[in-house]
């Protein structure tokens, strides 16, 4: 097997930064370099107020010495259930300073989830931000005995609320501050005492089959995430960036706390994930990254305002995209634009393309990344062509984050990219990616047997996901192992491409194809609510709540239509024979979605198991 | 296709298509779509803002929708004139009723059938409203204006009953009024219904006395329908239970102040 490993540059420590070995001390170092530097914006009531280190390092501080003083012991796990904003930053490196340990929890479970994620993790604290989340504990509070103490952040609806095992965010900070007036210096101590190989944070994978495993990574991991990342992509400590991923998600807080803190940039919190289109559009940020999901919506709102346009306003939306495809060929490999082209571009970027990006917050993007999950290439040179450089990366939460990446003079689209520097990666005879290299994670919390079932015999780390590389060490994923359908036929068919082109369609939201020892693959489908409603109005379909709608005989000929194209690029075997929709509104609450909004490949099986086998009834 | 699934095979009296409704740059209505069978209480639920006067209006062509159809009796009204709208049969009893403040009790009423041809049948149609609503008789030559809430909003449909109607939309009858008065008037609607044919739509943010007298029920969210079903079955609707009727689940502290997530399923 080839191994192939992005270059490392012999003179540079990949363990540190700026002499620190751990995020804790890095911490410390840009809290007092930084101090009166912006360090967060957070809307107040639909304001925009702004924090500075100086109390970044403050509320750490509090926060960090208040547990310590309410029992928290190196090693021990605080978990964090929390939205995005600012608080989860500052007890984030409260804990990591103080030598605790972060998990964060998703908002989107239930209490029960909860309850196993705290017992998993044998969780001595639990912060939770409000009224909301505290019901979750309350619900369970009998079933969790390694809690000592809920912290609750935001009051408002709890005024009158007691409990002997609750206490607010303001005590806390209290009593934090009182630790640091009595014993100066203690908070640089206790951080310094943290060791490179001591953990950064738990982050438990959200398990698509059985229950979540709690990933360690280590503040080595994540030092040498940062120096490799930095070595291919440019941070700039003057950049503005959007928080709107969970924080819970390896994504999102590589890119947004631990990056923050290794550059010295500024963090934009989104005031919910249903704002994000009109938060990025008043951030504008130099940098950016998402899942694929959220590029699939971008694109779909600028599909319905062309829509919407006039016959001018498309003729121009169109001649524009066109003269961007033109442009991006050679832009988006990194190889000189020949002049004609470049001015035919130029023309149709300041009079449609430089407009189209300000209406999505673009204007001043000078990367934008997309990972997580699988994206469609179309989709990639789509927001090249209208001047965004959208670059896919690869990685997991085992492997702190990012594996390969694309970005300028190394693009090529449809690839997750190549190594990172130090990162090694090779394809197994069964096609399986694997990796090695400092950025791989410590293990499973407490799973040793589920960490072994993650490594190869040889020390390699599973990824998971299946494909291929070019001679030029850039890999392609193809899909899941897990995820590979064998049919009734013998064929070996990994979906994901063709679930990809399918949901390139603005109509559809998500997709599963389903085949497993069955004849042929049919596919069951989440329609884009808003693209489908614009359909059937233009069209005149009559339809009453979301369910009707997708009974509606001219939608299901508009997704038949959908798949039949995509059937038309793919083999005869992987032909989608047949389909269903779902026709419930699904949320990140349901069991069939992931906090991110991906369909769930199991439980989808299960839930829709009738929906299924009417579709397999004939055969 | 009859949007409420009812299947009785006869078209329904009023069928709502695709309608977009619009004010100014702001999309009110959304795409809906909906029917009222003939002989039947339908209701609309929403809340403050949801589209339901938006709705009402865009019937009975105080406004006319951007896009879609209106169809009564199978012939198209959308953008018609509210008048001819009326001598078709459509009444209009709007929200906050609207009563002639300067005019009769009994002068009120017969601007109602100012309208109808057969002015020969007025006199038997007058007693017909007296007889629903008796003390619009002892208040007939009294000014609308000084009659109390709950009159006037009896008042008003007894003035929509005087057009005749086939179809009555009437917006909102419970605003304002005591809960003793809004049983009485809800029971007047009911009997109209059974007793007279008159179909009727009926807008209600009080969704609890609204689902115990229709048949059927849309709820309208910012423009757009969101659940129909017949009232029944939106009765025991969890979403319709916490949201519409204001029944709370179990909860470990006294006081909720957040909401779950509608899933309208």
């Amino acid at each position: 097997m080839q191994v192939w490993s992005g270059k490392r540059d012999p003179n540079k420590d990949y363990g540190s930064i700026d002499g620190c070995d751990t995020v804790a001390r890095l911490f410390l170092d840009r809290c007092r370099k930084f101090s009166a530097r912006t360090a967060h914006r957070e809307k107040d009531f639909g304001i925009w107020k702004s924090y500075s280190w100086a109390d970044y390092y403050d509320h750490a501080q509090w926060i960090g010495l208040g547990l310590v003083k309410l029992g928290l012991e190196p090693g021990d796990v605080v978990s964090i259930l929390s939205e995005d904003t600012k608080e989860w930053f500052y007890a984030d490196m409260g804990i990591v300073c103080a030598g605790g340990v972060p998990n964060g929890v998703y908002t989107t479970d239930a209490a029960s989830q909860l309850a196993y994620l705290v017992n998993d993790s044998s969780s001595k604290f639990l912060i939770v931000e409000n009224d909301e989340q505290l019901d979750k504990f309350l619900e369970v509070r009998d079933r969790m005995p390694t809690l000592s103490k809920v912290i609750v952040i935001d009051r408002d609806g709890l005024r009158a609320f007691r409990d002997d095992k609750v206490m607010f965010a303001d005590e806390l900070y209290d009593i934090g501050r009182e630790e640091a007036r009595r014993h100066p210096g203690r908070f640089e101590e206790l951080a310094n005492a943290v060791k490179p190989d001591d953990l950064r944070t738990l982050i438990y994978t959200s398990g698509t089959t059985g229950r979540p495993k709690g990933a360690m990574v280590t503040h080595a991991n994540v030092l040498f995430q940062l120096n490799s990342c930095f070595q291919v992509v440019s941070i700039f400590d003057s950049d503005e960036q959007l928080c709107f991923l969970p924080l819970c998600h390896v994504l999102e807080r590589l890119f947004s706390t631990d990056a923050q803190i290794g550059v010295g940039n500024t963090i934009n919190f989104a005031e919910s994930p249903e704002t994000v289109f009109e938060n990025i559009q008043e951030v504008s940020p130099h940098m950016f990254t998402a899942v694929p999901r959220f590029w699939e919506k971008v694109y779909s709102r600028l599909q319905i305002a062309r829509k919407e346009a006039t016959i001018l306003g498309r003729w121009a939306f169109d001649r524009a995209v066109a003269a961007g495809m033109a442009r991006a060929e050679y832009a988006q490999v990194g190889e000189p634009v020949p002049a004609g082209v470049q001015a035919r571009y130029a023309v149709w970027d300041f009079l449609v393309l430089s407009n189209l990006r300000r209406m999505i917050g673009m204007d001043r993007l000078r990367r934008a990344g997309t990972g997580a999950a699988p994206i469609s290439p179309e989709l990639l040179r789509w927001f090249w062509a209208i001047g965004v450089p959208l670059f896919e990366g690869f990685g997991q939460t085992e492997t702190t984050g990012v594996v390969s990446i694309n970005d300028f003079g190394a693009n090529k689209i449809g690839t997750i990219g190549a190594c990172l520097p130090g990162v090694e990666a090779r394809i197994a005879p069964d096609g399986e990616i694997q990796t090695r290299g400092p950025h791989v994670f410590k293990g499973y919390w407490n799973a040793p047997e589920k960490t072994a079932d993650a490594m190869t015999e040889d020390g390699w780390l599973r990824t998971g996901d299946v494909g291929r590389v070019d001679n030029e060490g850039y890999f392609t994923i193809t899909g899941r192992i897990k995820d590979i359908i064998i049919t009734a036929g013998g064929k070996n068919i990994t979906p994901a491409e063709i679930e990809s082109a399918i949901k390139f369609s603005p109509y559809v939201s998500d997709a599963v194809i389903i085949g497993d020892r069955r004849k042929y693959l049919t596919c069951l489908v989440m329609i884009d609510q808003e693209n489908v409603e614009n359909f059937a109005q233009e069209h005149r379909v009559p339809f009453g709540d979301f369910a009707s709608l997708c009974r509606a005989p001219e939608v299901v000929e508009l997704i038949r239509g959908e798949i039949d194209r995509v059937n038309r690029e793919f083999a005869r075997v992987e032909q989608v024979k047949d389909f269903r929709l779902i026709d419930i509104l699904l949320t990140a609450e349901d069991d069939e979605l992931t906090p991110t909004m991906k369909l769930k490949r199991s439980f989808v099986e299960k839930k829709h198991a009738p929906l299924i086998e009417s579709m397999y009834a004939s055969a | 296709m009859a949007a409420n699934g009812s299947g009785e095979g006869r078209a329904p009296l009023l069928s709502i298509r695709n309608v977009e409704t619009f004010y100014g740059a702001v999309m009110a209505i959304r795409g809906a779509s909906l029917d009222v069978e003939e002989g039947r209480i339908v209701t609309i639920l929403g809340a403050n803002g949801a589209g339901k006067t938006t709705l009402m209006k865009t019937i009975s062509g105080v406004m006319d929708p951007d896009k879609g159809q209106i169809l009564f009796d199978g012939e198209e009204i959308q953008g018609r004139e509210p008048d001819a709208i009326v001598r078709k049969g459509i009444a209009h009893v709007p929200e906050g009723r609207e009563i002639f403040p300067f005019l009769t009790v009994e002068e009120n009423l017969m601007m109602g059938a100012y309208t109808r041809k057969d002015r020969g049948n007025l006199p038997a149609d007058l007693e017909m409203v007296f007889g629903y609503f008796p003390i619009l008789k002892e208040r007939r030559s009294q000014q609308a204006a000084f009659l109390s809430g709950g009159q006037q909003q009896m008042l008003a449909i007894g003035r929509g009953l005087m057009t005749k109607p086939r179809l009555m939309l009437l917006d909102e009858p419970s605003l304002g009024l005591s809960p003793i008065l809004v049983q009485e008037i809800f029971a007047i609607i009911r009997r109209l219904n059974k007793e007279q044919g008159v179909t009727i739509l009926l807008v209600e943010q009080n969704a609890n006395v609204a689902l115990r007298t229709a048949d059927y029920g849309y709820v309208l969210e910012i423009g757009r329908i969101v659940m129909a079903d017949t009232t029944a079955r939106l009765l025991e609707s969890e979403d319709i239970q916490e949201f519409y009727l204001g029944v709370q689940g179990e909860t470990q502290r006294e006081q909720k102040r957040w909401k779950r997530r509608k899933t309208w399923r």
